[in-house]
């Protein structure tokens, strides 16, 4: 226990003395903390700018018809719809239109060839361009209305009865997903990163002991569990510390700007419910050292750093894997589906798995604390298994030994 | 203190490495572990350490299955390398504190290995600033600083100039007086002459002989004559089959039994210009070319 505490004191200073890792974290926590002052930044900027703003600074938009009053109505109800616009009615030919438009006097035409039908200019369509869905609308309104003048109604009543509005309350008993969404993409998309990024650093950290023949030294002096349970957990804490700083730093400027930041898409991040909270971490804590005692094992058996990459390969494929899984029943909205629910019990998946269902979705208690053991079950029993691959993968040099082999050596060794 | 390992059995998968290893070293004295690459050194040394099972046989401390919270090892491995990119302080003392030091005690002793080194100056450097012979230096105080029981060096003495080889030389007898058992594997045959009392040499995962160095060299019959001469050729003419020449000019002389040894050499210093005459005594090198060098 002591040589535990010995090997988890020396890994944290290392870390904490790497000038990348402490670099990388000023700069995230930089980076966030501007990221939350950007709405205050940018008002700060919009209110001296919106005095200015006059119609003639609007871009222009043309209506043209032969019948002079279907192009009055039609500038009219366009002038209420498109208040980004300065709406005029154009004058002469539809060529002259069409080289107002290239020459960029004016942004777009719509040139109507009846009440119901109409032709739409624009020099370069965007993507964005929602200018005729606009246009079909109001002109829908309008040919209603009017039909129903016609047909006897006054205007006024016509335009009640297309005016209703419909009156709704949507009551969740179980998940938002809409609220959830974000926060639970944030955090799995944090998960995987860290995942990744802590997992090669334990192997790289073994890996480099290893190639520089510290081993030949730490073996005779440390038990390889003491070791590799002092290895990841260090990395453990320093992963988890670098990021209680960024989310820290996110939750506290958020606070502080709480007004600034009124957007209901920020604020559905910042309010998870505090026993997601408590899931996220165990989870988290648990996925992590999973992932990190394989990565560390891995990082044993490859004797040289340029080895680890493809080394890690299938540790790393079995994790995007599970992301994907993941991201896609995310985005389809049916976290419920066969694979989620399998992948919710497997230990590699689970922590990504089993927390998204929890967010997004209602999960039985007991399906929750069946998912928890196994996975803590598998977390001891990978930690346990690595330390023995590392003992016996550290003095192994040359060609990285296959899969199989290492297993018959550590299971004969029992 | 004795340390025994006693028929000592291992294998890798399907390669026998280790077959019946057998050897005693004992405290106060230095212990030679010889072999050819490949013979099974390392392995034996590293089933020592408890760094590998062994599948048979047994480690013993003075007839007792050894305790490896009690008895303390050092050891300089072969490959060597600490951390390149740390300070030497913090990685010794790191070493010390796992070998059971407190912070305290490791960094007094580490203190005093640096200085009895000539190390000091580099306390606070990172190790890769470091020649090869210093960062040797510094993985010697990793073997030496939690002052253990048993030191275990691997090819101490290569890559040091002749001064720092005198300093090591200094830093063993000392650990040898102090009466801790130190064990030496290496192939510079001259130095395991100079230090070791017993040897063992293993070939091919088997001892082919051990124990005390001049009693491994009396039991060659001493039948064989060298004679260092101003007159090499009247001898050889003389004698013809019987006298050879070696390499350094000396010649030597085969008797037909030990008895003669007397007559010849009165009738050689009687007859001839004689500089030096003595009973051929093999060296360590041929020993271990004779045990080592066949059955490959």
């Amino acid at each position: 226990m002591n040589q535990f505490g010995k090997i988890l004191k020396f890994e944290l200073k290392g870390y904490l003395r790497n000038k990348a890792f402490v670099g990388i974290t000023i700069f995230l926590v930089v980076a966030i903390a501007i990221v939350m002052f950007i709405p205050n930044i940018i008002s700060a900027f919009q209110s001296d700018e919106e005095g200015d703003l006059s119609p003639t600074d609007l871009p222009t938009m043309l209506v043209y018809a032969e019948d002079e009053t279907l192009s009055a109505i039609v500038k009219e109800y366009f002038t209420n719809a498109f208040v980004d616009y300065n709406v005029k009615v154009a004058e002469g030919s539809i060529d002259k239109l069409k080289n107002d438009i290239i020459a960029g006097n004016a942004e777009c035409a719509f040139v109507m060839n009846s009440a119901s039908s109409y032709t739409y200019y624009v020099k370069n369509l965007s993507m964005y361009d929602s200018n005729t869905a606009m246009a079909d609308t109001v002109l829908q309104e309008v040919y209603r209305i009017n039909a129903m003048v016609q047909n006897g109604l006054t205007p006024e009543q016509a335009g009640e009865i297309m005016s209703v509005q419909i009156e709704s309350d949507t009551q969740t008993l179980g998940k938002d997903q809409i609220q959830n969404f974000f926060y639970t993409y944030i955090m799995i998309f944090a998960l995987y990163m860290v995942i990744l990024l802590y997992g090669q650093m334990v192997a790289t950290n073994v890996a480099t002991e290893k190639s520089s023949r510290a081993m030949e030294v730490l073996v005779t002096s440390a038990k390889p569990t003491s070791m590799m349970f002092g290895k990841v957990l260090a990395s453990c804490i320093a992963g988890f510390s670098q990021l209680v700083l960024i989310f820290g730093t996110a939750i506290l400027l958020y606070n502080v700007n709480k007004e600034a930041l009124s957007n209901p898409l920020i604020a559905s991040i910042f309010d998870i419910p505090i026993e997601l909270f408590i899931y996220l971490i165990v989870f988290f804590v648990l996925g992590f050292l999973i992932y990190a005692f394989m990565f560390g094992a891995i990082g044993s058996t490859a004797s040289k750093l340029e080895d680890i990459n493809t080394s890690v390969m299938p540790i790393t494929f079995l994790f995007i894997i599970a992301f994907m899984v993941v991201m896609f029943s995310m985005s389809s909205g049916s976290v419920d589906n066969t694979a989620m629910l399998v992948c919710s019990y497997i230990p590699f998946t689970s922590p990504m798995a089993m927390f998204t269902r929890i967010c997004m979705s209602t999960v039985a208690w007991y399906e929750i604390a069946i998912s928890i053991a196994i996975l803590i079950g598998s977390t001891v029993g990978i930690g346990v298994l690595s330390a023995k691959i590392y003992r016996v993968g550290v003095l192994l040099y040359g060609m990285p030994p296959k899969f199989s082999n290492i297993m018959k050596t550590v299971f004969k060794k029992q | 203190m004795v340390l025994e390992l006693r028929s000592i059995d291992k294998s890798f998968g399907e390669k026998e490495v280790l077959k019946g290893v057998s050897f005693v070293a004992e405290g106060g004295k230095a212990f030679g572990l010889l072999g050819r690459n490949g013979a099974g050194k390392t392995t034996s040394i590293r089933i020592l350490m408890n760094v590998f099972s062994a599948n048979g046989g047994e480690v013993l401390i003075d007839g007792k299955p050894i305790d490896y919270d009690k008895i303390g090892i050092g050891y300089l491995p072969e490959e060597r390398g600490l951390y390149p990119k740390k300070l030497i302080i913090d990685q010794l003392v790191y070493f010390a504190e796992l070998k059971g030091m407190s912070t305290k005690d490791a960094i007094r002793a580490v203190d005093y290995w640096l200085g009895r080194l000539g190390m000091s100056e580099y306390r606070n450097k990172k190790l890769d600033t470091l020649s090869k012979g210093n960062q040797q230096k510094i993985q010697l105080i990793t073997a030496l600083a939690h002052d253990p029981d048993i030191v275990i060096l691997d090819e101490p003495f290569s890559g040091l100039d002749p001064v720092n080889a005198m300093l090591l030389k200094d830093v063993v007898k000392e650990q040898i007086s102090k009466g801790k058992i130190v064990l030496f594997s290496s192939h510079q045959m001259s130095y395991i002459e100079e230090f070791c009392d017993s040897i063992a040499i293993i070939n091919a995962g088997k001892v082919a002989i051990s124990g005390d160095l001049r009693e491994i060299k009396r039991t060659y019959p001493r039948d064989k004559i060298v004679v260092n001469t101003q007159a090499p050729e009247k001898i050889k003419a003389d004698l013809r089959d019987t006298c050879t020449e070696r390499e350094d000019g000396t010649l030597l002389i085969q008797l037909a039994s030990p008895d003669q040894k007397q007559e010849m050499m009165k009738q050689l210093v009687e007859n001839y210009d004689i500089d030096e005459i003595k009973v051929f005594e093999p060296s360590l090198n041929d020993i271990f070319v004779e045990y080592a060098g066949a059955q490959v």
